[in-house]
């Protein structure tokens, strides 16, 4: 850990609102990025946001400085994503199913032009919640198999044919075919 | 004979040895569709590992910062030793609507079956939020929960649209007709969410879709409120970044 790092957490540890501003300024946009990728839309990705900080801020004080504060936060952050992807994917089943047949999505880009990234986010939103979390976490924020298996708690093969799943999906979706 | 799913994809991810490459690569010289699939499939990698961080609303920012202020209220009364802040300028207006949006936003997220699992949250918000029935209680209904959530988002709204109108005299017209323009699309978008589930009251969508609307109007609400703070401290980039948020809302 750095030493501005270090600077940083114990003031964060003092309660020094200003403190956790900064930690907030400087992870944010990561951790929100994330959020919204992993809970599939933006309205998630807020409250995640809220939550995710609100605990980091409780559990400041746990914070060692074994590893950066951007990696404890980020770990943070995963964890809660997906307590919350998963406690909503064994209510929800039922209403992602219905939605699924029922709406629409025109893909905006065809054939050989590139892919908007504005797309490939919207495209995310529509993938079902245990395809999407593999794809992010290993297309997104570059894990490998073995690490996306260990943080979700699945088999590397199991990672390895959600891409795949996530992928198909995708192209579906953008590329129409 | 087409390549297996698994070998295309690991094509893709450079994960085969270089013997299964090469068998692949002499398939694509005669395939034309497995050659479109490689390419969209890279295509959708290299997008994909392009995508950068989302700033967040600025308003994610004015609720974080209500939310440990009043987290921090308690243990600062009873002198528990727990971290204390420096506090800023409180705007005791604004602590109102954090504890209404907490209350609201953090405390009940909609599930269509059942009542938001135990996010270990703060007795900040256990107050507001509605008391779980027992899941056996065959009052316990979807209809129940559906009417306590509206009930909320109600109040809460509000609540917010109390402090907008009261200070609606610090926009420019053309921020406050933006706003009046949003406000009337999700209104609409309400009563047709309304108007759906009368006709069909156990639809799952139209229940969605009504909290959605709800969840919509709560946060173009939210916005205004920090953008009334932002013009109040005197920053303009930050009231800039709400009102370019608010266009892109109606847009």
């Amino acid at each position: 850990m750095g030493g501005a790092d270090a600077e940083l957490a114990a003031r964060c540890q003092t309660g020094e609102t200003e403190a956790f501003e900064t930690l907030y300024r400087q992870h944010a946009a990561r951790i929100y990025a994330l959020a919204c990728r992993m809970g599939g839309s933006a309205e998630d990705g807020e409250d995640l946001l809220q939550e995710i900080f609100l605990q980091a801020y409780r559990k400041i004080g746990s914070f060692k400085g074994e590893s950066a504060l951007g990696t404890w936060l980020y770990r943070l952050a995963l964890n809660h994503c997906l307590d919350y992807v998963r406690s909503r994917q064994a209510k929800m089943n039922k209403l992602t199913e219905t939605l699924d047949a029922t709406s629409s999505f025109e893909p905006l880009a065809r054939h050989d032009t590139p892919i908007a990234r504005i797309d490939l986010e919207r495209a995310l939103e529509r993938l079902p919640d245990g395809c999407r979390e593999a794809f992010v976490l290993h297309d997104v924020e570059g894990l490998d198999h073995k690490e996306v298996g260990a943080v979700l708690g699945i088999a590397e093969g199991t990672s390895k044919s959600q891409v795949f799943k996530a992928r198909a999906r995708l192209r579906a979706l953008l590329r129409g075919r | 004979m087409h390549p297996n799913e698994t070998a295309i994809h690991d094509y893709v991810d450079a994960a085969l040895d270089v013997r299964e490459r090469s068998e692949i690569e002499r398939h694509l010289e005669a395939c034309a569709a497995c050659r479109q699939l490689i390419d969209d499939l890279r295509e959708i990698r290299r997008v994909a590992a392009s995508l950068e961080p989302r700033d967040p609303p600025v308003r994610a920012w004015t609720r974080l910062e209500r939310a440990i202020k009043l987290e921090n209220a308690p243990h600062a009364a009873s002198g528990s030793g727990a971290p204390r802040q420096r506090v800023t300028a409180p705007l005791i207006w604004l602590a109102a609507a954090a504890a209404i949006i907490l209350a609201t936003i953090v405390g009940l997220r909609l599930t269509p079956k059942a009542p938001q699992p135990a996010a270990p949250q703060t007795a900040v918000n256990a107050p507001a939020t509605p008391t779980a029935a027992p899941p056996d209680d065959p009052a316990h209904s979807v209809e129940t929960e559906l009417r306590q959530a509206e009930d909320h988002y109600e109040k809460a709204i509000k609540g917010l649209e109390q402090i907008a109108a009261a200070e609606q005299g610090v926009f420019d017209p053309r921020t406050a007709a933006t706003l009046q323009k949003n406000l009337a699309v999700i209104d609409q978008a309400i009563g047709e969410s309304r108007a759906a589930l009368r006709s069909e009251p156990s639809s799952e969508p139209a229940q969605q879709s009504l909290m959605e609307n709800f969840k919509a109007k709560m946060g173009l609400l939210q916005d205004t409120v920090a953008l009334i703070n932002e013009m109040r401290k005197g920053n303009d980039a930050g009231a800039a970044r709400v009102v370019s948020g608010l266009k892109q809302r109606g847009d």
